[in-house]
């Protein structure tokens, strides 16, 4: 599988990262199996996070086995230094390793969370005395905020060396600033920050919970995935095409090897099918009058 | 609706044209896209010119606001607008061509020149013809046959790149580049539906008779292709000469 340098880290990681939440929903030997399976497809990346239920544990055992071949991302949503400190610790013992490769402050959707996080005794405090304890190596966000938000924390915070955000061609086919993840990417890369993907294999929201009940969703990602392999195969070329350096697997075991497959096999997309992908999106829920043209 | 909502088309078009500071024409205004488009881009001033009285209120809806000083809607027959000679830098003409019968190409042509200032810039984008085997053509046909029978003319022609080409060497145009800028095109639901909008158009001028079992296969169409991806949209970009 290809891969690409993670910003300025001097981690190559491969286009596809793998999102270990998948692991979550599946007993230990499914999850030991799922690993092998990503492993033996190239991946080098896996990101996971405290909050995806039990996948830290469950990654803990193959993460430990083959500790030299995957590079790992964990997160926070704590903003203050106490518990950002404490959680650094809690994921190094349940994951089991000595270092995490890249500590990401996670989920930063306000202005006053990057305040607090910024502060002195801030979540970054307990991050940077991490660093230096050799706990991690280096420093990341997610957000599927603002991105004037996001431009903001990389404004702020030095040292910031990844940022994970949405890019889909939903997103894409959408001009106003709300949604301009395409500034953060374009300012990503003039800054040698490197840049992880979500979201690319969303079609949409699940419908209201009294059409469609919680329980009731095939798949358990928080929006619905595309799921044929067409759909997983373009919407995954149209992310790798975007420019992001790596591009997480969505959180459903079920579509794991499905993307697997279409990044091991992807050949790109030039830029006329990225627009055609993008223009298709934008009208099915345009607000423009019915049009003939493109 | 605001000039922040501009179709990847047109984005693509314009990238490499100088339009910040220009006097622009666009040929063909239909519903604003490549007005909003050039306005986005800093054009000094747009004549978007239409001969459908509905476009030009649509246009001035959708990006007029705020533009007051730079957006001028025209409603004038492109074969002999009101533009002065010599006036314009950059002339636009996206998704123009595939609406305009063969017949009405060069005196078109024709007048764009005659508005366009030397060595300015023309950029036409349209559509390559479908596949053969494309389900679309089906909608197509039978949009240009409605239109046959009322108007006495196509709806739409597709044009090769080439031929657009030949038409506006003719006036001096030499084409500097050539780009595609979809492929496929996405024909989704919502546009299949704007041409069944067109017949039924059509059907509406016709007896009953004729005019029911049009508007009733175009519906039938729409509902069996659903949606396509099938042929490609292209760009030229020419420059007149001295
Ligand atoms: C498909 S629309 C063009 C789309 C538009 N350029 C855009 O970017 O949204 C074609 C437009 O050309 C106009 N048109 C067609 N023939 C014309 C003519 N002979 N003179 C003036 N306008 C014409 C139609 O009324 C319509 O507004």
């Amino acid at each position: 599988m290809e891969t690409r340098a993670l910003g300025d880290t001097g981690q190559e990681s491969t286009v596809l990262t793998f999102g270990s939440i998948a692991l979550n929903w599946l007993e230990q030997e499914g999850a030991n199996q799922l690993v092998e399976l990503v492993l033996d497809h190239g991946v080098n990346h896996f990101d996971v996070a405290p909050t995806y239920g039990d996948a830290e544990l469950k990654l803990g055992p193959k993460l430990r086995q083959y500790r030299d071949d995957i590079f790992l991302s964990c997160k926070t949503q704590k903003r203050e230094y106490e518990g950002a400190a404490r959680k650094i610790d809690r994921s190094l013992d349940r994951l089991g390793i000595d270092t995490i490769d890249l500590y990401q402050i996670h989920g930063l959707e306000y202005e006053d969370e990057l305040d607090t996080i910024t502060a002195d005794g801030g979540a970054l405090d307990a991050i940077h005395e991490a660093k230096a304890a050799g706990k991690i190596d280096h420093i990341g966000l997610t957000s599927h905020g603002n991105p004037e938000l996001i431009l903001d924390a990389i404004d702020r915070i030095d040292d910031l060396e990844t940022v994970m955000f949405p890019l889909n061609p939903v997103v894409a086919g959408k001009n106003d600033g709300e949604y301009d993840y395409e500034a953060v990417l374009e300012r990503c890369e003039s800054e040698g920050i490197g840049t992880l993907g979500i979201k690319a294999f969303a079609k949409g929201s699940w419908p209201p919970t009294d059409e469609l009940a919680e329980a009731d969703r095939p798949y358990a990602n928080w929006y619905e995935p595309v799921d044929t392999p067409e759909t997983v195969r373009e919407r995954f070329d149209f992310a790798a095409a975007q420019g992001l350096d790596t591009v997480v697997s969505p959180g459903d075991p079920k579509l794991v090897a499905m993307v697997l497959d279409a990044a091991s096999r992807s050949e790109g997309m030039d830029e006329a099918r990225q627009r055609a992908v993008i223009e298709e999106a934008r009208h099915d829920d345009s607000p423009v009058p019915e049009q003939l043209h493109h | 609706m605001s000039v922040d909502d501009v179709p990847e088309t047109v984005t693509a078009a314009l990238a490499d044209q100088q339009v910040e500071g220009r006097v622009c024409l666009e040929a063909g205004a239909g519903v604003g896209n490549t007005t909003a488009g050039l306005l986005a881009a800093g054009a000094e001033r747009v004549y978007a010119v239409t001969n459908d009285a509905d476009h030009a209120v649509t246009v001035r809806e959708r990006v007029g606001d705020g533009n007051a000083d730079r957006l001028v809607v025209i409603e004038a027959d492109l074969r002999a607008t009101p533009l002065a000679t010599d006036g314009v830098d950059l002339v636009t003409a996206h998704g123009l061509c595939n609406v305009l019968p063969p017949v009405e190409l060069d005196p078109i042509a024709a007048e764009l020149t005659r508005v366009a200032k030397p060595d300015s810039r023309l950029v036409v984008d349209d559509y390559g013809v479908p596949p053969s085997g494309a389900a679309v053509n089906r909608l197509f046909t039978l949009e240009n046959a409605a239109a046959r029978v009322v108007d006495g003319r196509p709806a739409l022609t597709f044009y090769p790149p080439a031929v657009l080409a030949a038409v506006f060497a003719e006036h001096g145009w030499t084409v500097e580049r050539k780009k595609t800028l979809l492929d496929p095109v996405p024909w989704t639901g919502a546009h299949l539906d704007a041409h069944a909008e067109v017949v039924r158009g059509y059907a509406d001028r016709l007896p009953d008779v004729v005019g029911e079992p049009l508007t009733a296969m175009a519906e039938d169409l729409v509902a069996a292709i659903g949606s396509e991806r099938t042929g490609t949209m292209y760009n030229l970009a020419f420059r007149l000469a001295d």
